[in-house]
């Protein structure tokens, strides 16, 4: 430690350019990850809000909720952990406003997910012609009262309320009645009554054979899209943490080997080589964890910066990992050149 | 008491073409309570033996003993723990730890030897004596060849070792400087009964020798 510390503090500007860099990489991976996260919670984050276990769809939807049609019999008696929703892409319009493109979902009062929304201002809708709509909705202009049209309907629809982190596959969710997603999908009769039954608890019972229960990340990997880009962002920053690691261990071995003519007079002067190995440990402990916290405090400072519509998400627990296996493989990089140092010749330094 | 014995000590580099044989059959014993002198141009082999003696290489054949048990034959780990803490080395260049100051140099025997140092107010007289109080808290690159290597030589006794081995510890001195590291490695050796060796082509330590050898080409006599 005395060595360690001693060395970085005489060493500034040396140890002060690699901690620069391990700033630079945390930094690029950490908003990277975030912004990974952030895009794919943009996918699954009003499925997530609704913590279904599973779902029931029709069996012949590929576990698609834009396919997935399910008729009175299918179901049968819903009970308390159960809930119907009939979801359907719609695209929102108002005269003063832009154009926004939404996920419609309805739902029925008396059931959990309706009585588990939280709205940030404004209420829950109690009549059919009312809608409460995700945050996005503010964020580009819509207010409270607003009369808004879905599709080429003619009903309009007021906004009673806003909500946060409502969305799914990225577009915003507007969440109404059961009757308006009949109605704006051109259903008549009572027949059909919803796309699909989110199960908040184990397994439900259902009556018919087209329908079928799947588990929530069946249905989220499922979502359009959504597994290929989580697949593709995987891949990125599976590459970026590689490379960088690589970069690391060049870095620390490049240091290491540098001050061999330091290890050789200490083990000159008798001090042991295991400490003289501790001491390089902790050393590449000490910069990777300087420099990590550095770059943790930036990316926290440009998550702030960033502008609201940009989807950026600290994962704390993933940030950590990713912070853990940028740790321990530095201290193994650090590791590499063990050999040398413990084989280190003192006579190497001695001189004629 | 012998406290460094070697019996017939070899040590050639290389094979072939580049074969070299730098020692030839030393036999050497070093007393404690005394100083000895090895004195030879360079190129002698003056440094091989001294780092064969203090255990930094190994012979190529014969042996050294320590205390009068077998040093060469330890595993490292033993022989860093001997060199640890009964051994001073004055290396020839580059003795101290580039990035640490002259107090922390100390400091950082403090950290690993594991045992009663030299009494404090034998230590300050002896930064005093060698001119080196004032510069505590300087890098060795901030110091002069003489001041690093008079820092050095107090680095080798701080720790209190029984033996000390020291590499042209004068070359860059001038006399009276001379004068007093040989007087401080004197009356270290016979007030505390330390055995010193040191190995020098710098005949003005002679007066301060209790036994003088002369190297050359490998092949050492007493004088
Ligand atoms: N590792 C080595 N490989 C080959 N030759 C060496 C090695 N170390 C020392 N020598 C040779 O041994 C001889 C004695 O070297 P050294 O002990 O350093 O002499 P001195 O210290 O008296 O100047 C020199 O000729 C030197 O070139
Ligand atoms: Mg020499």
């Amino acid at each position: 430690m005395f060595l360690a510390v001693k060395e970085m503090q005489h060493e500034k500007f040396r140890y002060g350019l690699i901690i620069a860099m391990i700033v630079l990489i945390g930094y690029l991976i950490y908003v990277l990850t975030s912004l990974a996260i952030g895009l794919a919670r943009q996918n699954t984050l009003a499925i997530d809000s609704w913590e279904p276990k599973t779902v029931l769809m029709n069996r012949d939807a590929n576990i698609s909720l834009d396919q997935s049609i399910l008729q009175k019999d299918d179901v049968g008696h819903l009970n308390k952990s159960q809930a119907l929703i009939g979801q359907m892409a719609v695209i929102a319009k108002e005269s003063n406003r832009q154009n926004e493109s939404a996920r419609f979902i309805g739902l029925s009062k008396s059931q959990f997910i309706y009585q588990e929304l939280k709205t940030t201002s404004g209420h829950l809708p109690t009549k059919t012609n009312q809608i409460v709509v995700d945050d996005k909705f503010k964020d580009d202009g819509y207010r409270l009262k607003d009369r808004v049209v879905l599709n080429s309907d003619n009903t309009k629809f007021q906004i009673v309320g806003f909500l946060h982190d409502q969305r799914l596959n990225v577009a915003p969710v507007i969440y109404g009645s059961l009757s308006t997603w009949k109605a704006l999908k051109g259903y008549r009769g009572n027949q059909i009554i919803g796309s699909a039954v989110m199960n908040k608890a184990g397994s439900p019972t259902y009556k018919h054979k087209a329908v079928k229960k799947y588990t929530k990340s069946q249905l989220v990997n499922k979502l359009p899209g959504y597994s290929a880009q989580n697949m593709t962002f995987g891949f990125m920053i599976g590459f970026l943490m590689a490379i960088s690691l690589v970069v690391i261990a060049v870095f620390l071995y490049i240091l290491t080997m540098q001050k061999l003519p330091n290890y050789a007079v200490l083990r000159a002067q008798g001090i042991p080589s295991s400490m003289l190995v501790k001491a390089t440990v902790y050393q590449s402990l000490l910069i990777v964890v300087i420099g990590l916290v550095i770059s943790g405090v930036i990316t926290w400072g440009t998550g702030k910066l960033l502008p609201l519509g940009v989807p950026i998400y600290f994962d704390i627990p993933v940030l950590l990992a990713v912070s853990a296996g940028l740790i321990i493989i530095s201290v193994l990089a650090a590791l590499i050149p063990v050999r040398r140092i413990i084989t280190i010749d003192p006579v190497t330094v001695i001189g004629g | 008491m012998e406290a460094i014995t070697l019996n017939g000590v070899s040590k050639d580099f290389g094979s072939g073409t580049s074969y070299v044989k730098v020692l030839h059959d030393i036999n050497f014993k070093a007393q404690t309570g005394e100083v000895d002198l090895v004195i030879g141009p360079s190129g002698s082999g003056k440094s091989t033996f001294l780092t064969i003696a203090g255990g930094l290489q190994s012979p190529s054949s014969g042996e050294v003993l320590i205390n009068g048990s077998p040093f060469t034959s330890e595993t490292r780990r033993q022989q860093e723990a001997i060199r640890l803490s009964k051994i001073g080395f004055v290396l020839q260049t580059y003795s101290l730890v580039p990035y640490l100051t002259v107090q922390d140099q100390f400091k950082l025997v403090d950290i690993f030897v594991k045992k009663n140092h030299i009494e404090k107010e034998r230590f300050n007289q002896i930064l005093k004596d060698l001119q080196i109080d004032n510069l505590m808290t300087k890098y060795p690159s901030q110091l002069s060849g003489g001041q690093n290597q008079r820092v050095a030589i107090a680095r080798a006794i701080y720790p209190d070792p029984e033996i000390i081995l020291a590499d042209e510890p004068t070359a860059a001195l001038d006399t009276a400087r001379v004068k007093e590291v040989g007087k401080i490695m004197a009356n270290f050796a016979h007030e505390k009964g330390k055995a010193i060796v040191i190995v020098t082509h710098d005949q003005r330590l002679s007066e301060f020798a209790d036994h003088q050898y002369e190297i050359l080409d490998g092949r050492m006599r007493p004088v």
